[in-house]
């Protein structure tokens, strides 16, 4: 009697123990991470959200960083001890994060997406080519200043590989003409820091004809200066990503122009690619081992259009 | 020679060096500028200072900036609340967090440091958490557009922050300088135990220095969150509260307590705008920004230093 109930649970574990295992091979566990906190990734979160949705034999989970490379090291290292099949990731520091992300490609897929690591052994990166998104950035520039002149542009860190390449894109794009590229001035983003870096800046070069803000509060910022200093519309202002404000900006004409992403696009993409990639099927990745998601210029006559995009996209 | 002047000194000196390079440090528009923030900075900063004489400190001051401007941009733009009912909710709540930071050290015999960098920690993430981690904006102040210029507005050509500051200033040095209530802070600062037995009553004393500073917080926080019209909970703020215990420092407060003066305080927060004012105006490489900050306060530091010895020196001899 004894043994026959042993032999009934041994029986009833194997089961038990097969169906986990069957349940853990056929469902693939996919994260997403991101390097901060912030607007921008609400918007890529739905695209993650949809991705899952439509994949039913596939769990996606979303963690947010904190802006430190040793937050991402803690998030990825509990994604593996919990064995996750693949990650997409946004490296904070990617020069430094390599061994992390070698160490993580051993256990599971790779990803990157919104800031590359190109020398780590990532399977692909999803994300802007800000090269590109500076040249956008630029022609905004020349469209404004036929007569060319003087700009200045605003950023948080100009060590970010992200603000590197807009700032490459820009001077790509203005070489040759007559406008000058006069400073670049950081504020650590600090906002308040950031404002005053441009009111200070309409005091010191009186003539400036236009602002650039490479990051998404610094349009705002330089909104604010410039119309606390009675200058909208004599200076003008190119912009980059989506804020409440700068939209707002655009739509009163204050605002050239703003160079958008799409993170929904990074999120859906990333974690579609990943999953196609984990079942075997490479076709999604390009020989460049890079899926470039287009940048689109927002002007006044598609921002209303674009706005009630984004609200939908945030849930407001 | 006390220590504020000398830092009275580097200001001057500083001032006519930048004017000299560039005059357009003078005009209106860039004193203007500067004034502002020397407004917003200053409020805070004397709360801060007055903390400190008293021996304690608070390194929660710029994650309560993001808490509480994430709570006024909901207030306002979300519950549609009137914004003078907002603006106490703000003030009052900053009184709160300060009440209770002061009961946790007296009460509970808890440092300080240990105290506020909990609220440091606690504040920002409970910022980002009310806030979703979205900015949360002020747009273009519909409903109250009153707060909106009284917040970021001019006083016949005087940025208000810096009027809020002035009067501020007036009523704190009242209160340091000329009141028994001031006594009290500086006794309990340089002994809290001799304080006590000559009867004051120090842990009132030092709750209400925190209170203080959670009002003038509270203050400071609309100022800044009008100033840049949008609250961004992961980043609004940080590392505020170092500017405030430098300007404290700098104008002579010393962090074991018991000294500290209401101008040195304001020279002190003037310096540090004045420092990184001239880095743009100069056309110094950002980078550099916070070296030459350093930079500035280490020369004035040694000076003094230099300074107060050959004083003891002649006073020896």
């Amino acid at each position: 009697m004894s043994s026959k109930r042993t032999a009934a649970l041994l029986c009833a574990t194997l089961v038990c123990l097969s169906g986990c295992a069957r349940e853990r091979s056929s469902t693939r566990r996919l994260a997403f991470i991101t390097n901060n906190a912030a607007d921008f990734w609400t918007i890529a979160r739905k695209g993650t959200e949809k991705a899952d949705a439509e994949l039913t034999d596939a769990t996606v989970e979303f963690r947010l960083g904190d802006g430190t490379a040793a937050a991402q090291k803690r998030i990825v290292d509990d994604l593996l001890a919990k064995g996750v099949d693949g990650i997409a990731i946004s490296p904070v520091d990617p020069a430094n994060q390599t061994a992390m992300l070698n160490d993580a490609a051993k256990q599971a897929l790779v990803f990157t997406h919104d800031s590359d690591a190109p020398d780590s052994r990532r399977e692909c990166y999803v994300g802007t080519d800000n090269v590109a998104a500076g040249r956008q950035a630029g022609e905004l520039i020349k469209e404004a200043l036929p007569q060319g002149g003087k700009i200045a542009l605003f950023v948080g860190k100009l060590d970010a590989r992200n603000a590197q390449e807009r700032l490459q894109g820009i001077k790509e794009a203005i070489a040759g003409t007559t406008i000058e590229l006069i400073d670049v001035r950081t504020d650590d983003t600090d906002q308040v820091r950031a404002k005053a870096n441009v009111s200070e800046m309409l005091v010191a070069h009186a003539d400036v004809a236009a602002l650039v803000g490479l990051w998404s509060y610094n349009g705002p910022a330089i909104l604010n200066a410039v119309r606390d200093a009675g200058k909208v519309g004599q200076v003008k202002i190119v912009a980059f990503d989506e804020d409440d404000e700068t939209l707002a900006g655009v739509k009163a004409g204050a605002i050239v122009g703003t160079v958008v992403q799409q993170p929904f696009e990074f999120g859906y993409q990333s974690i579609t690619l990943l999953d196609k990639a984990l079942k075997g099927d490479r076709s999604g990745v390009p020989a460049s081992k890079q899926v470039f998601i287009p940048t689109m210029v927002i002007r006044q006559n598609t921002v209303d259009e674009f706005r009630t995009k984004v609200t939908t996209l945030r849930g407001r | 020679m006390k220590k504020e002047f000398a830092t009275f000194l580097l200001l001057v000196i500083l001032c006519v060096i930048v004017t000299a390079l560039n005059p357009r440090f003078l005009s209106a528009a860039n004193l203007q500028n500067t004034a502002r923030l020397i407004g917003a900075f200053g409020i805070f900063s004397l709360g801060l200072g007055l903390v400190i004489v008293t021996g304690g400190i608070d390194l929660s001051v710029g994650s309560a900036f993001a808490l509480l401007g994430v709570l006024l941009s909901i207030m306002l733009t979300e519950w549609h609340l009137a914004w003078p009912l907002a603006v106490l909710a703000v003030i009052a709540l900053g009184a709160v967090l300060g009440a209770l930071n002061g009961l946790l050290i007296t009460r509970l015999g808890l440092q300080p440091f240990i105290v506020t960098l909990c609220g440091l920690l606690l504040y920002r993430g409970l910022a980002r958490f009310i806030a979703d981690d979205e900015t949360k904006g002020f747009g273009d102040a519909a409903g109250f557009q009153t707060l909106q210029r009284l917040a970021t507005g001019s006083l016949l050509h005087v940025p208000t922050p810096f009027v809020a500051l002035v009067l501020t200033s007036l009523v704190m040095w009242v209160v340091l300088h000329r009141s028994v209530f001031g006594r009290h802070l500086f006794a309990t600062g340089r002994n809290e135990t001799a304080a006590r037995y000559s009867g004051i009553k120090v842990q009132r004393v030092i709750v209400s220095a925190y209170v203080i500073l959670g009002i003038l917080t509270g203050i400071a926080a609309i100022v800044f969150a009008f100033y840049t019209n949008s609250v961004s909970p992961s980043s609004h703020g940080s590392f505020f509260e170092l500017y405030g215990i430098a300007a404290a420092v700098l104008g002579g407060c010393s962090l074991r307590g018991g000294e500290g003066s209401v101008v040195g305080i304001l020279v002190g927060t003037t310096l540090l705008q004045v420092l990184q004012n001239l880095v743009n105006l100069l056309g110094i490489p950002s980078s550099l920004n916070f070296a030459v900050m350093g930079g500035v306060i280490l020369i004035g530091a040694v000076g003094d230093q230099v300074l107060q010895r050959r004083a003891t020196r002649v006073a020896a001899v």
